[in-house]
């Protein structure tokens, strides 16, 4: 045990480490320290979450009532070009917060900070690359932001394609260049996204602590290793998809244009091939987020540990093998529809036993409810509503009827929206301590908690109406009879914004007078290596590797 | 823990990530492949040419053939088929027109694709002679008729999916080729073999 | 807000009540006009009339039923429906699919609050270390399992209904375009319009839900099998109506095909669902289903506004006079 690493010790080096040698360029534009980059993604993904936020902002307020009241503000009154504003909207919208927030939250920002940390390394295993994949994803968010503002469409500016950029409107429909740079966009943030999961792989299996078996990993670090395989497996396939759609529009090859004997489905094919992993990708870092916590705040182990692990490889394997569900009205035979029914309602029995293992977690323990534990009970029972609604959207039959209504829109926003960002919101509490040094505000961080809670609730609960009595997604106004539940929706995002400006607030308050925070404010339910580490952690940690070899680490 | 160890890590995620780009640009040889082998999509089956090939009309079967054609917005042409449908045995030999005229003020070239619904009908119905193979180019005010020659594979009455396939619709839509590569004339040689004397040319 | 949208729309529904009845007859005047009254089984088909000897029933549209085919205010469920697929779709919704959501999602909820309740630091202050029981663990993998299986049995049956129609007994053609429908009938010599969505004053004219109701409406057979063939000549557009289950995308360079047999005359709409550019929200669908004679009249008037020579199954058949011209 003589070997075995020491916090103490550690903690006392903390003076002599690098930072008061590096120049503020030094430290944060050319950052190789993992947590640096991982405090930068963190950054990163606020900005960007509030741009996505505002935008969202804007489509609520459009549709608080039937016609066009906020968009023309922007196009000089022109109704037309207010319509094509609204797909910008929703197209940025979608991948700004797919690609710039939830993704860098959970990846760039939480995996960075401690899948290294959680397996006993010292640094990730390409500090450099790191820095490269942050900064691609940077400059993917810029391009994406100019695109909303040079041509699209004739007579209009930015890209109204929707995330999902099908040809031909991503291609004949969009003659402007906006289309190229959204492309552009999401070829760099893609690009950082495969160096960072390289990243990932390499340092989960060659970099863990001597002893820090797979099967001994927190299960944090299992799901950011299923997700890095996810995201290495399906994000080349939406490189090419879109690098085809590039060269469709720019140099006259016809991959998807019928004209050259091409198949506009084949993109819908390749772009589900990427695009149902990566919904996957958003949530498995969120679940492994709250294994931990829900273990921690029952100060009890994480129930099923094997069976939570390989829950995540099983939904990421079946991920690969279902995407055309998402194309279930494009005139598939009934046979591939049988077959994708069917592998899609498959996955809800590992997502069942991760949700049930939550709850037995929790059973026995002895619950402390401070706002982690509070985000993550939320996201169970929240996760558990937009599963349960997915079952019903696998049966192609049924679908028939919810595809692309606000049904769809109701579902993986309860999955994404209070999902993933409950996940996300969850983590940033846990850790906040740990990554600034300073204790939150309790107070502000249940307020912040209950007023999401009940916002996102209030806008997306009623869009399961919506979506039942017929309205389609991606539509900027609509009759009358649908007036009523998208006020209340749109109300919501009033009690939602509130809860925004409680978090800012707390973030304010803790970074500037927050109470300075013990290495471990969470005691023994607490178990993971981070919380053995001073906070913030030193520079440079575990110049003493931890030893495994006698003692399992808990996780 | 090794340097080593770690570049060859690396190297294998990053030999796994270039193999799925490759899979991706190779989708498009393969999907389309995919379809024709299987009549995934409602791709008909494409049969050599020649008098021998049909299999002949399966005594007591009847099948209706719909004829369906489409033209993209920018092609200024008017496309229909001369029959709405076609009422035949499986595997009778049949051939259907299509006419096209060229309402533009200038030597316009198309090209036509296609496929046939439902689609698990799409491996059973053989195209013999098809226009659709080549591009067309109609002269301003001109009119051509464009030959199809088709049948449906008995093959059918033995697929439990596609038995009870009552109608098959064929369809075309033609798409504007960007230029006009040569003069304009019709390029079709086959179908001025099988059909002398088109109307317009 | 509320109060005053509901004024609103109880106010336009009015002012389309006025202005349909200035317009056109509605349905139900229909049969005080047109002697004799139609019974209400025409819908059956043609053997209802003698096709020779009965009079030909004059076409008129039909008004809309603001309680059918189109959204209601505060409306939560699936709208009714008046196709035998939709109706076992429905079914299967509240019969199998809404009541396993809702319970799972109250179990969920249940063992969470009682595990908060229970094991609240408070109640329970030694927590428990267990963190295996595989009797549990393989309970909650095969019970869902199994309650999958339960769904996947309707859900094949749906699917294999959807694509095992009854023989047409009429084909449409559907052709999206930036940003209207234009609809075709080729056995009727090609009777081709556009359906262009209407503005809000034309709307509450005819007593339509403005967004919804376009100026010429798809108009099919009651108690008919009608298949559409679906297709675009720009870009990806959706057809879909709620009330019949049906959507279908509709994709350029290709055809796809999907049916429906509405056994209940009335107005249905619909609205495209693929996103397909800057008015993608503003191409409604309006589908017009009457009785089989009115569509005959309905689409004589048709033949004889385009110069088309009266042809197609039942025109012949239905003694039509040339020259009928339509309601409105």
């Amino acid at each position: 045990m003589a070997t075995t690493f020491d916090a103490h010790t550690e903690a006392a080096h903390a003076p002599h480490d690098d930072t008061h040698r590096l120049s503020f360029a030094e430290r944060w534009l050319f950052s190789t320290n993992h947590k640096d980059i991982g405090t930068l993604y963190l950054i990163f993904a606020v900005v960007a979450g509030v741009v996505g936020g505002v935008l969202s902002g804007f489509m609520r307020w459009e549709l608080a009532e039937p016609g066009m009241q906020v968009l023309p503000w922007f196009t000089q009154g022109n109704i037309d070009q207010a319509y094509h504003l609204w797909n910008v909207f929703i197209t940025a919208h979608g991948l700004i917060m797919v690609f710039f927030m939830v993704m860098p939250a959970l990846i760039g920002g939480f995996a960075n900070w401690f899948v290294p940390i959680m397996i006993g390394a010292p640094d990730m295993a390409f500090p450099r690359m790191n820095n490269i994949s942050f900064w691609l994803t940077v400059a993917g968010f810029v391009l994406l932001c100019l695109s909303m503002f040079v041509p699209g469409p004739p007579g209009g500016n930015g890209a109204g394609t929707g995330w999902t950029v099908y040809p031909p409107l991503s291609t004949s429909g969009h003659p402007g260049p906006a289309v190229d740079l959204a492309i552009f966009s999401l070829h760099l943030a893609g690009a950082g996204s495969i160096l960072g999961a390289i990243n990932f792989i390499t340092t989960i299996f060659n970099m863990r602590a001597p002893g820090m078996t797979l099967h001994r990993m927190p299960l944090f670090a299992w799901s950011i290793l299923v997700t890095a395989f996810l995201l290495l497996l399906s994000l080349p396939v939406l490189a090419g998809a879109i690098t085809m759609l590039l060269t469709d529009r720019n140099f006259g090859t016809t991959f998807f244009d019928p004209a050259g004997g091409g198949d506009p489905l084949l993109y819908q094919h390749l772009f589900w091939f990427f695009g149902h992993p990566e919904v996957y990708i958003m949530i498995l870092p969120a679940f492994g987020i709250i294994s931990h916590i829900v273990s921690t705040f029952s100060r009890k182990p994480v129930f099923g540990y094997l069976a939570m692990a390989y829950a995540m490889v099983a939904i990421g394997f079946v991920g690969f093998i279902v995407w055309a569900h998402h194309m279930f009205t494009s005139g598939l035979s009934v046979n591939t529809k049988m077959y994708f029914t069917a592998a899609t309602m498959i996955i809800a029995v590992p997502t069942g036993i991760k949700i049930f293992s939550w709850i037995a977690t929790m059973w026995g323990g002895s619950l402390r409810f401070p706002t982690p534990m509070l985000w993550a009970v939320g996201f169970i029972f929240m996760f558990t509503i937009g599963g349960v609604t997915g079952v019903l959207l696998a049966n192609g039959g049924l679908d028939t009827y919810m595809h692309d209504t606000y049904y769809v829109v109701a579902h993986f926003h309860y999955v994404l929206s209070l999902g993933a960002t409950f996940a996300i919101f969850a983590g940033f509490y846990y850790w906040f301590g740990k990554m600034t040094g300073r204790e939150y505000n309790e107070f502000l961080g249940k307020v912040h908690f209950w007023l999401f809670f009940v916002g996102t609730n209030l806008i997306f609960f009623p869009m399961h109406f919506l979506g039942q009595q017929g309205m389609p997604r991606r539509y900027p106004d609509y009759p009358e009879a649908m007036a009523g539940w998208n006020e209340v929706a749109s109300w919501g995002y009033v009690v939602t914004a509130a809860g925004m400006v409680v978090f800012f607030l707390n973030v304010a308050a803790s970074l500037l007078a927050g109470r300075r925070a013990a290495a471990n404010p969470w005691g023994e339910g607490a178990t993971t290596l981070e919380w053995t580490l001073s906070s913030p952690p030193p520079f440079h940690q575990f110049e003493t590797l931890p030893d495994f070899t006698r003692r399992a680490p808990a996780h | 823990m090794s340097v080593l160890a770690r570049t060859r890590t690396a190297w294998a995620a990053f030999g796994i990530a270039a193999a799925m780009l490759g899979l991706a640009f190779a989708s498009v040889p393969l999907y389309r492949l995919f379809c024709q082998v299987t009549g995934f999509g409602g791709t008909p089956q494409v049969a050599a040419q020649g008098p021998a090939t049909a299999p002949g009309p399966v005594a007591g079967t009847r099948i209706r053939v719909r004829f369906d054609g489409n033209v993209r917005r920018d092609l200024p042409w008017e496309f229909r088929p001369v029959e709405p449908f076609a009422d035949l045995a499986v595997g009778e030999r049949r051939m259907a027109f299509y006419r096209a005229v060229n309402h533009g003020d200038r030597p316009i070239t198309g090209v036509a694709t296609f496929n046939v619904t439902p689609e698990r009908a799409g491996r059973h119905f053989v195209k013999v002679q098809c226009f659709c193979f080549n591009e067309q180019t109609l002269a301003p005010g001109q009119a051509v008729d464009m030959p199809v020659v088709y049948y449906v594979d008995p093959a059918i009455l033995d697929d439990p999916e596609a038995r009870g396939v009552e109608e098959i619709t064929l369809s075309y839509s033609f798409f504007p080729v960007p230029e006009p590569r040569q003069p304009p004339s019709i390029r079709a040689t086959d179908m001025a073999a099988m059909r002398a004397g088109r109307p317009g040319a | 807000m509320t109060l005053t949208l509901a004024s609103v729309v109880r106010a336009l529904r009015r002012l389309g009540l006025a202005g349909a009845a200035l317009a056109a007859p509605s349905l139900a005047e229909v049969p005080a006009a047109t002697p004799p009254p139609m019974p209400a089984d025409l819908v059956s088909g043609p053997a209802a009339a003698d096709p020779v000897t009965a009079p030909v029933p004059a076409y008129a549209p039909l008004k809309p039923d603001p309680a059918v085919g189109q959204p209601q205010p505060w409306g939560i469920d699936l709208l009714d429906q008046v196709t035998p697929v939709g109706r076992q779709a429905l079914a299967m919704v509240h019969g199998l699919l809404n009541p396993v959501m809702i319970g799972i999602s109250l179990l969920v909820c249940a063992l969470l609050v009682w595990t908060v309740v229970r094991y609240r630091e408070r109640a329970n202050p030694v927590p428990a270390k267990f963190s295996h029981n595989f009797r549990l663990e393989v309970t909650w993998t095969t019970i869902p399992a199994l309650i999958l299986l339960v769904i996947a049995v309707p859900s094949f049956r749906l699917l294999a209904a959807q694509y095992s129609p009854p023989k047409a007994d009429l084909v449409v053609k559907v052709t999206g375009y930036q940003w209207y429908w234009g609809y075709e009938y080729p056995d009727y010599g090609g009777v081709s319009f556009d359906a262009v969505m209407v503005d809000r004053a034309e709307a509450a004219r005819r007593g339509a839900p403005y967004l919804l109701e376009t100026d010429n409406r798809l108009v099919v057979p009651a108690g008919k099998t009608v298949k559409l063939l679906v297709t675009a000549a720009d870009v990806i557009h959706s057809w879909a109506v709620p009330a019949f289950w049906v959507k279908m995308d509709a994709v350029p360079g290709r055809v796809n095909e999907t049916w429906f047999k509405v056994d209940r005359p009335g107005v249905y709409y619909g609205q495209c669902s693929e996103l397909c550019g800057t008015k993608h929200g503003f191409m409604p669908i309006a589908v017009e289903v009457v009785p089989e004679q009115q569509f005959l009249a309905w689409m004589r008037a048709k033949q004889a506004e385009q110069g088309i020579p009266p042809s197609g199954p039942g025109i012949a058949a239905a003694g039509l006079a040339a020259g009928t011209t339509p309601g409105a």
